[in-house]
């Protein structure tokens, strides 16, 4: 018999930023209904797992939360992520053909760097799961295609530098929606470059123009990238009705795209039609996944023929993909030192704006342009919350597979910092070992995790 | 103050006579093809010399719908269904006469499509055409709206007043909709049967002398008054476990942990006892390859039982599902867990010698002695009832959760008695109990428990409440009643309130004068509904019953009330 989908409901039933936020009890309830009322549960491809937590641990491997994990998380956080690494275990053993965590809270808005909440998201699923598939059960590549209305700027924050990790986003165009990112000129590091692509999109545009990008940009790309696991950071805020998104897409347009990405796992994102598009989204995809017929799953208010794509936007998006392929395919002549400058270091600078929580980071990022491995990360955050004072940190990243001058190098950084009065945090994440160290001056007190 | 109980199962009936949570007398009688006089003769014997008056309580235990059921011996029924879009209507295949009227419900009750008139009118006619006479009309979401299967079933009694029509919000109020048609249909399909039944019982006890309230039990270890289970005769599938289930709970100390083992001729049933309540399915129960929304005790049935044939296979001793009749020991054609028993001791049930030479034609081959094959033969059937057991700990582990409370509350139990009844317990349960780290018990009245727990099992009583303010109106799952409700202001204690009014009106209802004082309440959420940053009403969702439990413990030196 073929294998089963996988399938995780946390609708966190107990769980919201605030009684009116767009992050409430509410938001899967109706979700809830639909595929309860449906039977979904008891088809035979479809298998329903329980959630479990993510440790800090798993979380402190990809975030530097300040001042610790446990003042970003709650148990909501633990469960959403844990759920995404319970289906993670199950499609790498083998027990799923794939699987979908429709789980609550989000999180690809959630960098690195985490002050507190921005765009509903505190942890990012599918960054904690990409670092857990490849720590514990020793994957190389994985792809992370995102299909919120919003970029996903957090997963690409956290995955820059990295070559090994795909991400391509696409989205509506920053300069009409939070978080004004995503533009088709980020394309990652030096020592990632092309990794990232990014398709904004002019809003308006529908299913038609979604499956242009689908198999003129991301399934070519995908298959070059050969990678071992594909996520699709599933967010379904880009349905027609969407009351944050402006843009057109279909139950059917989001299931036709799942069945060509073919993704081994999906993880829900934002999506904030909770009447008029959650239900027969997340139904059609699941039925995507599962491989049965989605053509019954039609939005009430839906009739075929009901969108028409205006030509001189959708052939705006057909240039930014013609455009980012042409950058894919000539990714490994590119001139890195032309576009990134020379020198032992790449360095850029950030402003984050949190507005969840109306915190206001500055962040300097230095990337060490390796040649041996793919360079360890400093990065000197300064998080300002107006009533109070600031934190100031220093963070350093070691990666997976870090060469031993890198390694040096870092901890030196590391331990160095921890005597500069400037600090209130030094943090350490190191993957190759597998450990992250927190140091908090105030109480000279130094944490560790290992995995 | 006498207290009857009857469980009619597969092979034996028992029943039983408690007198002060003393068992007064027993008697275990062979099921005939006719339940009602297996009943009858079971019934007449436990109360040998006793005069029917002085009986306060007779509760039945019966597999009549069960056998019904898995012996397809019910009228055919035609499914008129309203599915409206989602899945594919290719899923709907209940092996029956299938008719599809487009319309639809959304999942707040909103018609999204309406029922189209001309295609219910041929859907109807066909139907009658194919010579349907039962009907049942299931529509997705009609818990939340009734009307468009209410239409449809006024129709069809107009255009055929002999039809027997169910509808299925009256039926199951639970969502899932291929569960509310399963569950019509089996409900449409038994009914008529089950009516006669009933009355045949009220009368048959009656000419005994017997007028107390007489019980049934159902699957969810509860009890209905016999005269109204007719509404729901499918509720009463698999009470068997639920009886023997209920039977090692009175016959234990309150509080345990447990595991019910019961091993019969070709299955071992297996039942979870938590801190001393039964465990509940968190899905309906399966029959016979339908599922349903049936609440039902989390009962395992394992292929393996005292009477299951054993063969070796080149050099593997294997234990099949099947039986070829009694063991070989007692005459029959195939060694079996049985005669393995007999050889170590275990048993004292036929012939010893029978017993070793059945043993000795699987062990000789394999250079073993009729002793060592025996010991293998124990061996396997431990070992697979053991791995079941761990299962379904495991299974109970991983129930979903949907809320952040349930996945923090997930706990790891293991059982501290391992507790056997049934004919075969006796030879296995020390080893069980040894494999899982626990104490074996045989409790005293061990064969006759599923009679006991039917004695000491009580009524139960649930409302499911669902209000939308903004929608304006509220529905009882249960009772599948839904009316309108004008006030936004709505509040939970109001909700909560209302909740307990259904749940004294289903007393009434059901005749159980029992005062509705202790009401547990089970679930109560609320949904705040925003549309455009204002809150524009309340969802509340509240589930209450009655306190569950037994009447009390056997032998404990505690009075049954």
């Amino acid at each position: 018999m073929e294998k089963k989908t996988g399938l995780i409901f946390f609708p966190a039933f107990d769980w919201a930023i605030s009684p009116t936020h767009p992050e409430r009890e509410e938001r899967l309830l109706y979700t809830r209904d639909q595929i309860f009322e449906e039977g979904v549960m008891d088809l035979p491809q479809i298998r329903e797992y329980a959630p479990r937590l993510a440790s800090l641990h798993d979380i402190a491997r990809v975030h530097f939360c300040v001042p610790r994990v446990q003042s970003q998380v709650t148990e909501a956080h633990l469960i959403a992520a844990g759920s995404a690494l319970q289906l993670g275990d199950a499609v790498v053993s083998g027990d799923i053909k794939n699987g979908f965590a429709m789980v609550r809270p989000p999180g690809h808005h959630a960098m690195r760097t985490v002050h507190g909440n921005r765009g509903f998201c505190n942890i990012n699923n599918e960054a904690v799961l990409v670092d857990y598939l490849r720590r514990r059960h020793g994957l190389k590549r994985i792809a992370i295609i995102d299909s919120d209305v919003h970029h996903g700027d957090g997963t690409q924050d956290i995955f820059y530098h990295d070559p090994d990790v795909l991400f391509i986003s696409f989205h509506q165009d920053g300069r009409t929606i939070f978080p004004g990112t995503g533009f088709s000129h980020e394309l990652g590091g030096p020592q990632a470059y092309g990794t990232t692509l990014n398709v904004p999109m002019p809003p308006g545009i529908g299913d038609e123009t979604l499956e242009y990008i689908v198999d003129n940009l991301i399934v070519p790309v995908i298959k070059d990238f050969k990678p071992d696991f594909i996520i699709n950071s599933a967010g379904q805020d880009n349905h027609y009705s969407d009351p944050l998104g402006s843009m057109r897409f279909t139950a059917r347009g989001y299931a036709d795209f799942t069945r060509k990405l073919n993704p081994d796992m999906a993880v829900l994102e934002g999506g904030y039609a909770i009447e008029t598009a959650l239900p027969y989204l997340n139904l059609a995809i699941i039925l995507a996944l599962a491989r049965l017929d989605y053509s019954y799953v039609l939005e009430p208010d839906y009739w075929p023929g009901r969108f028409t794509e205006n030509a001189e936007r959708a052939s705006k998006v057909h240039r930014t993909v013609d455009y980012l392929r042409d950058v894919w395919e000539k990714r490994n002549s590119a001139d890195i030192d032309n576009i990134f400058g020379k020198g032992d270091f790449y360095q850029r600078k950030k402003f984050i704006y949190y507005d969840t929580d109306y915190i206001e980071e500055e962040q300097i990022e230095k990337v060490k342009k390796c040649s041996n491995c793919i360079g360890y990360l400093l990065i000197e955050s300064r998080g300002e919350r107006g009533y109070r004072a600031p934190v100031r940190i220093l963070a350093v990243t070691v990666p997976f597979a870090a060469c031993e001058a890198c390694q040096q190098e870092a901890y030196d950084a590391y331990h160095q910092a921890k005597k500069k009065e400037q600090y209130d945090y030094v943090y350490m994440q190191d993957k190759s070992l597998d450990t992250c160290l927190n140091y908090e001056r105030d109480k000279n007190h130094e944490w560790s995790t290992e995995g | 103050m006498l207290f009857i109980g009857i469980d009619v199962g597969g092979t034996f009936t028992d029943a039983v006579l408690l007198d002060r949570g003393c068992v007064r007398a027993s008697a275990k009688v062979q099921t005939k093809e006719d339940l009602l006089s297996s009943l009858l003769e079971a019934l007449d014997k436990a109360m040998k010399g006793v005069s029917g008056d002085l009986v306060e309580r007779v509760v039945l235990s019966t597999t009549m719908i069960t056998n019904l059921i898995v012996e397809k011996k019910y009228d055919p029924v035609g499914l008129l269904l309203i599915p409206g879009p989602g899945l594919s209507h290719q899923h709907y295949q209940f092996n029956t006469g299938t008719y599809i009227i487009p319309g639809a419900m959304d999942y707040r009750g909103r018609e999204i499509i309406p029922l189209r008139r001309e295609q219910m009118e041929n859907a109807i006619m066909d139907l009658a055409d194919d010579g349907y006479k039962n009907v049942a009309v299931v529509g997705k979401f009609s818990s939340r709206n009734n009307r468009h299967e209410k239409e449809v079933a006024a129709r069809l009694r107009w255009n055929y007043p002999d039809c027997q029509v169910e509808m299925g919000h009256q039926v199951a109020g639970q969502l899932n909709f291929p569960r509310r048609v399963v569950s019509t249909m089996l409900t449409c399909a038994t009914r008529e049967k089950y009516e006669y039944f009933v009355d045949s019982v009220i009368t048959a006890l009656s000419q005994r002398g017997i007028d107390a309230p007489v019980f049934i039990l159902k699957a969810d270890g509860g009890t209905l008054p016999l005269p109204c289970s007719t509404r729901v005769p499918i509720e009463t599938i698999f009470s068997g476990p639920a009886a023997s289930t209920l039977g090692v709970q009175a016959l234990t100390p309150p509080g345990e942990t447990s595991v019910v083992v019961d091993i019969g001729g070709t299955t071992t049933d297996l039942a979870l006892i938590l801190s001393g309540s039964p465990l509940l399915a968190s899905k309906g129960a399966a029959i016979d390859d339908y599922l349903t929304h049936v609440r039902a005790l989390a009962v395992k049935s394992v292929p393996v039982g005292g009477d299951s044939i054993v063969e070796r296979v080149g050099k593997e001793i294997i234990i099949y599902s099947e039986r070829l009749g009694p063991p070989y020991c007692q005459g029959g054609p195939m060694p079996t867990p049985t005669d393995a028993l007999r050889v170590l001791g275990l048993t004292r049930l036929g012939d010893k010698d029978r017993a070793r030479e059945a043993m000795d034609s699987l062990g000789a081959p394999l250079g073993m002695s009729p002793g060592e094959a025996a010991n293998k033969v124990c061996n396997l059937v431990i070992d697979t009832i053991s791995a079941e057991i761990q299962l379904m700990f495991t299974q109970w582990e991983q129930e979903p959760a949907y809320r952040v409370w349930e996945v923090l509350e997930k706990r790891k139990e293991r059982p501290s008695t391992v507790v056997g009844v049934g004919g075969g317990a006796a030879g296995f349960i020390s080893q069980i109990a040894a494999t899982l780290g626990a104490y074996p018990v045989i409790p005293p009245y061990a064969p006759v428990a599923n009679a006991i727990g039917a004695a000491v099992a009580l009524p139960t009583l649930e409302v499911t409440l669902r209000v939308d303010t903004e929608q304006g109106y509220y529905s009882i799952e249960e009772e599948g009643f839904q009316e309108a409700l004008d006030d936004a202001n709505f509040t939970e204690q109001q909700a909560l309130d209302l909740a307990s009014k259904w749940l004294g009106k289903r007393a009434d209802k059901y005749g159980l004068n029992q005062r509705i004082e202790d009401v547990e309440i089970i679930r109560r959420e609320v949904f705040n509904m925003v549309r455009n940053w204002v809150t524009t009403g309340k969802i509340y969702d509240i589930h209450v019953q009655t306190p569950r439990g037994i009447l009390g413990h056997i032998g404990a030196g505690g009075e049954i009330k």
